[in-house]
């Protein structure tokens, strides 16, 4: 008796789950990793808030082609030029409607900017103009220029990160983003769902997909299961470890590990140490056992589809031999080379974080250095990336992953490289001279100084060890379609996901 | 009990003083929110004027005298990272966390007294040994461990329960499941333990010497006498319990109290941190009420 | 946080006897389920302590070769009985040199914390009314400062090492032990040889640490012993939850939360390193079982008849 009961109970389970949990057409779940704070539009350049709000809610007047090599494509924007060397037209299209019911006009633009720039609140977008005199002026209500000063080359891919809304829009954060794009925000319970509606008046083609409801688990593990059960449709970002399965796609995620030198403490000011940190890691070995397959060894803290990204830079080869030789060298000329090097690695930075640092320090100490392997959280781990660095300290290597999926280095040089620039290890004249150009500059000359640059930095100076270009992985359900792409970190547009 | 009550009151809001003191000052030295809340590559200008609009460029004393007098007005402050009262997401989170916690507390507390009387009447026959070893291997398991392996069998390969998350009575098995084994097996070895006791006790074996052959009624007795320590034990479980199950509710996503807890001490958080442990001592205290007038229904002895 | 601060059952004290440990032993001998469970943590005390010296090398030496290499199986040397890790060492070899850290956290926290712990409740509890009223309330305090937020204090503050995280864990456990103290203490002192020592004259010291610790000593230890269990499982969660100890360090919570991600490719990651918490938790469960009867007269007698029942 007992038995059947359980195997009613059982069936009974069955039933009421496949009912319970099946998927209305029009419908898919997404499940993230992890819950935004804010659905704000001008926050869209966090991965978490950008997943859900950009060119879902909230749209941009340019947007950069990541599935094909179109380069900058209009959205709310019809087409820009430049009318003279320091400003900018975009001519804006026409019969756009908020979520609101208002009308998109010039006005609205300049309200967005001035909100993103605001200094009542911090908004995120914002810091890609910064060091940059921005002046919006409205022309007429289709047309709207930008001066800028100095000159920006890359106004239009600048701006293909500044999220349009309302102009009505307090400059406060929103609860409850008003936006052009083809979804409402139709409902939200902090902890457990948002849910994306399709609007009717869009002014583009209406998307496949009714409402997106997204869920957040941040066990990966977890994610990837509730694709396989059928409760969600997508996981974007699943561990390597769990991409066993054929729902499962591996997509180049644009980002870069790399372990960031700070040469201004010896050993570590000796070039010939820093080449033998490069040396000493055989990068091959991971690729495909600890990482994922797809995973490409970097020359560059940049992805091979970035701007000038220099294919004759080529990446150290791996000889322990040569590399205590060199230790060899830099000790009779009285380096202090047996000094204790401190590597830091941050738990859950990705999958497998934890192995790869731990394989890095073997190898290094391997090759003749005296590593010491520290993992830490997220604080910690910020406290030794970025500047102001703690006086007094000893030689230290972060390993640190990049995202730079925008195109051009200009997003990433300043920052990692720039004697000023907060997570700069370097303080390179010729370095800094070089951003300051290639950042002013247009065309052919812009691609073919970034490209002097990352040869520069990799192999004159050696700045730092870079490691991978990492994949993503990402669950996707039986009923729909999706391809993810190299920006799928930082950005999910509902319109791109169909029904099989 | 009156006077007990207002000394409890007052004792407790005493310890909440010195609590908040702590936990506002020490949370302040682990670091500056604007690193975390800002992009990695953010100026140091963006910075400033983050810490300017939040209050953090302060010194911490007067940060302090400014949360104390908006706390006196209940006023907890905002939430750094989500724009709105602290309290609000704490409340919305701490509704989840006291249901999954009064669910699994009965659960446990019927489960385990009655297992454990039942053992303690069969000491060392068959029933007792199973429920003994399997309520110590349940309780010796990572609860993390057991959850995921949870999810991979019942719904990965079975297809029995959702994997996790909330919205039908189907998610709170799982979740519900794992924190029931250990406080179980707990309270279970206590019971049992306690019963014994009471069972070689002088008034049983009075009760059995004259005669009394009614099993029940012995049970009953025994069983209330053993019950003192059990309450006590029970109590400790489900203040463990509303102070959130972070690892489960981590696991299955599910909006609790513990998982907002582990949030925002690694975003540094601090209004969600301090409303968190206000709401939730609240919430032991009263539960703690709520034992001492179970311990004075149970012993009139103490009833005072 | 805390399950264990009541004494279950302990009708009836005496102070204990000296030169008893031919009776211990035999006693445990009449149990042979708590027999079993001292040989494996004597084992496991053996690895703690000898482990790291012989299997340092052979555990963290990588070879990406043998990732995740299968268990069962002698081809690469008998430290792959139980497979190996992601980075091809031997999962054996670490679970033996794991080990030492694992005990050393677990055992530091405990003594730490009985020490102080019981220490203060004696204070609070044979003490002024005030000072126990304040030490209590401290209790209190420690009781609601949630523990993972102070792990991130400490570990934040000072270093993320093993001394530190034995510090974490020891001052989340302290309250455990000042409460039971101090409750058995009010009961204790209140007890006819107690009057009698008071009467003819003893210092308060003779009379806390002669005639009060040795009659609450046994029921302390018994905690103490499942205490050790709780504590290795919330040093297990920390490192889940990426805060606590961290590699290159390893404790068999750290082997096992590294290991969750390879459950559905490679379980024997986490498994072998769970099996051993839980039966390493087991056996200290059943020791401490054991421990409240043999340590208690009035119920020695169970063991001395049959042996049969443990509890």
């Amino acid at each position: 008796m007992k038995y059947s009961t359980v195997l009613a109970g059982a069936l009974l389970a069955t039933t009421v789950m496949s009912q319970a949990f099946a998927q209305e057409a029009g419908n898919v779940t997404v499940v993230l990793g992890e819950e935004p704070d804010l659905v704000e539009p001008c926050m869209a350049t966090r991965s978490n808030i950008g997943r859900i709000v950009l060119q879902n809610i909230s749209e941009t007047l340019t947007e950069l082609d990541v599935r094909g090599d179109e380069g900058l494509k209009p959205r709310l924007a019809v087409s820009w030029e430049m009318t003279d060397a320091s400003t900018w037209r975009f001519h804006l299209r026409e019969g756009v409607k908020f979520s609101d019911g208002s009308d998109f006009d010039a006005q609205d633009v300049k309200h967005s900017f001035d909100r993103a720039q605001s200094d009542q609140i911090s908004c995120e977008i914002s810091r890609y103009y910064e060091g940059i005199d921005i002046t919006p002026t409205v022309i007429d209500p289709h047309t709207i220029d930008f001066t800028t000063d100095p000159a920006q080359p890359i106004l239009p891919l600048l701006l293909s990160l500044l999220t349009i809304v309302p102009s009505e829009t307090p400059i406060e954060f929103t609860r409850e983003p008003v936006g052009t794009g083809p979804y409402i925000l139709s409902d939200w319970q902090p902890g457990r769902q948002i849910t994306l509606e399709r609007r009717d008046d869009y002014w583009g083609d209406a998307p496949e997909v009714q409402t997106a409801k997204y869920v957040f688990r941040s066990d990966p593990a977890v994610a990837a299961a509730m694709v396989s059960t059928g409760e969600a449709d997508i996981a974007p970002t699943i561990s390597a470890m769990d991409a066993t399965t054929d729902m499962d796609v591996a997509y180049p995620n644009s980002e870069t590990t790399y372990l960031r030198i700070d040469s201004s403490v010896a050993p570590l000011d000796d070039k010939r140490v820093r080449e033998a940190l490069n040396i000493g890691i055989d990068r091959d070995a991971f690729i495909g056992t600890i990482l994922a397959e797809g995973t490409q060894v970097a020359t560059a803290i940049n992805v091979p589809t970035t701007l000038g990204w220099n294919p004759d830079v080529k990446a150290f080869p791996y000889d322990p031999e040569r590399a205590r030789e060199l230790l060899d060298e830099a000790k009779a000329d009285g380096v202090p080379v047996d000094r204790e090097i401190l590597l830091v690695g941050r738990t859950g930075n990705f999958p497998g974080a934890t192995e790869t640092f731990e394989a890095i320090q073997s190898m290094l100490n391997d090759a003749g250095f005296n590593i010491k392997l520290q993992m830490v959280e997220v604080a910690e781990h910020e406290q030794y990336y970025s500047k102001p660095y703690v006086d007094g300290r000893g030689p230290i290597l972060v390993g640190a992953q990049h995202d730079n999926s925008r195109g051009d280095p200009v997003f990433s040089m300043f920052f990692k490289y720039d004697s000023e620039g907060r997570q700069s290890g370097i303080a390179d004249q010729k370095v800094d001279d070089l951003i300051a150009q290639a950042t002013a500059a247009t065309g052919e000359e812009r691609e073919a100084l970034w490209s002097e640059l990352f040869a520069y930095l990799h192999d004159d100076v050696i700045a730092d060890v870079l490691l991978f270009h990492m994949v993503g992985h990402a669950r996707v359900g039986s009923r729909v379609a999706f391809t993810p792409t190299i920006a799928t970190n930082s950005q999910l547009q509902l319109s791109e996901i169909g029904f099989r | 009990m009156k006077s007990m009550l207002g000394k409890r009151a007052v004792s407790s809001f005493v310890s909440l003083l010195v609590l908040i003191v702590l936990v506002f000052f020490l949370s302040r030295l682990t670091g500056d929110p604007a690193a975390l809340y800002l992009p990695i590559d953010a100026s140091e200008a963006m910075r400033e004027n983050f810490r300017e609009i939040n209050g953090l460029n302060d010194p911490v004393l007067v940060q302090f005298g400014h949360y104390l007098s908006d706390l006196v007005r209940l006023d907890f402050g905002d939430s750094l990272r989500k724009a709105r009262p602290a309290i609000d997401v704490v409340l919305e989170a701490f509704v989840w966390t006291l249901w999954l916690a009064l669910i699994t507390m009965v659960l446990v507390t019927v489960a385990a007294i009655v297992v454990g009387a039942l053992a303690a009447f069969n000491v060392g026959r068959g029933f007792d040994r199973v429920a003994s070893v399997f309520s110590l291997i349940g309780a010796s398991a990572p609860d993390f461990w057991v959850a995921i392996v949870g999810i991979v069998l019942f719904s990965v390969t079975l297809g029995w329960l959702p994997t996790s998350g909330t919205g039908t009575i189907w998610h709170w098995i799982l979740p519900v499941a794992v924190l029931f084994i250990r406080p179980f097996g707990l309270i279970l070895q206590i019971v049992r333990g306690s019963m014994i006791n009471a069972l070689g006790s002088a008034y049983v074996k009075t009760a059995r010497a004259k005669g009394v052959k009614n099993r029940p009624i012995i049970f009953v007795h025994t069983l209330r006498n053993a019950m003192l320590p059990v309450i006590t034990v029970i109590g400790d479980q489900a203040a463990a319990l509303l102070n959130g199950a972070v690892v489960v509710e981590t696991i299955f996503g599910f909006p609790g109290v513990g998982k907002l807890m582990i949030d925002s001490i690694l975003q540094r958080d601090f209004n969600v941190i301090l409303a968190a442990i206000m709401v939730t001592a609240l919430a032991i205290f009263v539960m703690n009420i709520v034992i001492d007038i179970a311990y004075a229904l149970l012993d009139p002895r103490i009833r005072t | 946080m805390n399950d264990t601060d009541i004494d279950v059952n302990a009708p009836v004290k005496t102070a204990p006897r000296t030169g008893r440990a031919g009776t211990m032993l035999r006693l445990l001998w009449a149990d042979k389920l708590a027999f079993g469970a001292a040989v494996f943590v004597i084992v496991i005390v053996l690895c703690a302590t000898i482990g790291p010296a012989v299997l340092a090398d052979a555990a963290s030496g990588t070879n990406l070769r043998l990732r995740n290499a299968a268990p069962f199986s002698m081809e690469h040397g008998p430290l792959y009985i139980l497979g190996g890790d992601a980075l091809g060492r031997p999962l054996l070899a670490r679970i033996i040199v794991a080990a030492q850290n694992t005990m050393m956290i677990a055992a530091g926290a405990v003594v730490a914390s009985l020490l102080i712990g019981g220490f203060l409740g004696l204070v609070a509890g044979y003490v002024g009314r005030m000072t126990g009223e304040v030490i209590m309330r401290l209790a209190d305090v420690i009781m609601s400062f949630p523990s993972l937020l102070l792990a991130v204090i400490v570990l934040y503050m000072l270093q993320a090492s093993i001394a530190n995280l034995i510090l974490v864990l020891a001052i989340t456990r302290i309250p455990v032990y000042l409460r039971t103290t101090r409750a058995e203490v009010l009961e204790v002192r209140e007890r006819m040889f107690v009057k009698a020592a008071q009467v003819m004259g003893a210092s308060s010291r003779r009379i806390v640490f002669r005639h009060i610790l040795p009659v609450i000593l046994p029921t302390l230890l018994t905690i103490a012993t499942l205490d050790f269990a709780f504590v290795m499982l919330a040093e297990s969660a920390l490192s889940f939850l990426g805060i606590g100890i961290q590699a290159p360090e390893i404790t068999w919570g750290l082997m096992v939360s590294q290991g969750r991600q390879y459950l559905t490719s490679a379980w024997w990651l986490a498994f072998w390193p769970g099996l051993v918490i839980v039966l390493t938790t087991m056996s200290l469960n059943l020791l401490s079982s054991w421990m409240r009867i043999a340590l208690n007269p009035t119920q020695r007698w169970r063991l001395e008849i049959g042996g049969k029942s443990n509890g």
